[in-house]
């Protein structure tokens, strides 16, 4: 039964595009645009002939491609945003950026062949839709896939990621309650800014030295 | 038992509830924690002992038994929690989901071979986990303020009441003690919290690596994650941000510009 269900799994990455299409055209386009994404992600990531500076290229460019970046930066300032200068608005997009490419560019270094199945799409209303997906690990003891739903837009044919939710998750609650929780303790957005700087830098030293 | 229950409705009651979908009620509710300073303390001394007991017993773990070996730990350590999550799906009131756990139980107990395999997972009866914490919660009991537990770490006056409960209720927990086994509790509990502990290593490296607020993150985390668990997963949509949360996306007019130059 184990050869079978590995066989399955493989069936599944092999296919991944292939996953059957659904009455809504919304709910279709998300699918397609989510496997889509992940098998761009694994093969312009994952290769090991690739320097580390091209990966972040790579990386920064299919994350302006497909996140809605400025959306999901301005949620993730809450209430601040409005208090926020327009200076230091601009400032702030640019170093959220930099910190989500430079915190999740190497997570793919390990990459052991985890599969990404769709499992549905569900239409939220006329323009965004959630794509449920399964991610296998095949290093994990526990084999119950990790339920990852995938919070996508859409305007005119262009999809975007709004958010990401991990087992219940939301990535950007999270890290909506770490700025503000960084604001609160640092006094101002001048010191979230400040934060962002050194977190970014902190991780491509670490990432060098390795 | 009533004295706790009654105990732990009034802390509840302290904690006021934000109107569903708004982004900025979210967030307040999430920062629910008057005693922060004595929360980040623990966790400081949290993850010293983490570093100092736990990490290392698990990467050796982890680097020393195949993954064949460890997922047939794993499995044993969910059967023997089965008995619990069967209580706590009665007591919501769910039988289909009761008499999945009782049948998977009973298979994994027998074919799976003292539930070292779960045969149940590949005939079609998934596993799922329930805890008292989640069953309060469907009775109508608030989380409270956020609370971290010394070793346990994340909780609520909620939580904390359930895990004490699934304890001492735990079939297992009566059999040690009757039997007088007590070093079976201990390593029970030493083994479900280094394998566990193995099987995350990943991701709170990674997590501890890239957040600019460990704390925070851990904390919203942990809400998050029991909201979606008590929904049995349905919460999971509402803990997104809400619709007008993204007031600039997607416009009407088409594609907008989003990636910006910097």
């Amino acid at each position: 039964m184990r050869i079978t269900k590995t066989f399955m799994a493989a069936l599944t990455v092999l296919f991944l595009v292939g996953s059957p299409a659904s009455a809504n055209p919304l709910e279709d386009g998300a699918e397609k645009f989510v496997s889509s994404l992940a098998n761009e992600a694994i093969t312009s990531l994952t290769g090991p002939e690739k320097s580390r500076d091209e990966r972040v290229a790579e990386f920064r460019r299919l994350f302006r491609d497909r996140f809605a970046v400025e959306v999901i930066g301005q949620f993730t300032l809450g209430r601040n945003w409005r208090q926020a200068t327009e200076d230091e608005r601009k400032e702030y997009l640019k170093l959220f950026e930099d910190l989500m490419v430079a915190s999740y560019v190497d997570r793919f270094n390990n990459y052991a062949g985890e599969g990404l199945k769709i499992v549905k799409a569900v239409a939220d209303d006329d323009h965004r839709a959630t794509v449920h997906t399964d991610i296998t690990r095949p290093n994990a003891a526990d084999s119950k896939p990790v339920r990852v739903l995938w919070r996508v837009g859409r305007s005119a044919d262009t999809y975007k990621v709004l958010d990401v939710v991990v087992e219940g998750a939301s990535m950007s609650i999270t890290l909506q309650s770490e700025f503000s929780s960084v604001i609160r303790q640092t006094g101002s957005i001048a010191g979230l800014l400040g934060e962002l700087r050194k977190k970014s830098a902190d991780i491509e030293a670490a990432a060098k030295t390795n | 038992m009533i004295i706790l229950l009654g105990a732990l409705s009034t802390v509840s009651a302290c904690a006021t509830v934000p109107p569903p979908g708004s982004a900025s009620g979210q967030a307040e509710y999430e920062e629910n924690d008057p005693i922060e300073p004595l929360n980040r303390a623990i966790f400081a001394f949290n993850r010293a002992l983490d570093d100092a007991v736990l990490k290392p017993l698990a990467r050796v773990y982890r680097d020393i038994l195949p993954i064949w070996a460890r997922a047939r730990v794993d499995n044993a350590l969910d059967n023997l929690r089965a008995p619990i999550v069967f209580v706590n799906n009665v007591l919501q009131g769910e039988p289909t989901r009761a008499l999945t756990t009782l049948t998977r139980f009973i298979v994994n107990s027998t074919v799976g071979l003292g539930g070292a395999n779960d045969v149940a997972t590949e005939i079609g009866l998934a596993e799922h986990d329930e805890d008292f914490g989640q069953t309060l919660a469907v009775w109508g009991v608030g989380e409270g303020a956020y609370i971290m537990l010394p070793v346990f770490g994340p909780s609520n006056p909620r939580d904390s009441v359930g895990r004490a409960v699934d304890f001492l209720t735990d079939p297992f927990y009566h059999w040690a003690s009757n039997a007088d086994r007590p070093t079976a509790i201990y390593a029970r509990a030493g083994a479900s919290g280094v394998s566990l502990r193995a099987d995350l290593l990943a991701a709170t490296d990674d997590l501890e690596k890239t957040s600019l607020d460990f704390y925070a993150a851990v904390r919203s985390l942990y809400r998050q994650r029991r909201a979606a668990v008590i929904g049995n997963g349905a919460a999971t949509v509402k803990s997104m941000p809400e619709a007008d949360a993204f007031p600039d996306w997607p416009t009407s007019e088409g594609p907008k510009e989003v990636s910006g130059k910097h």
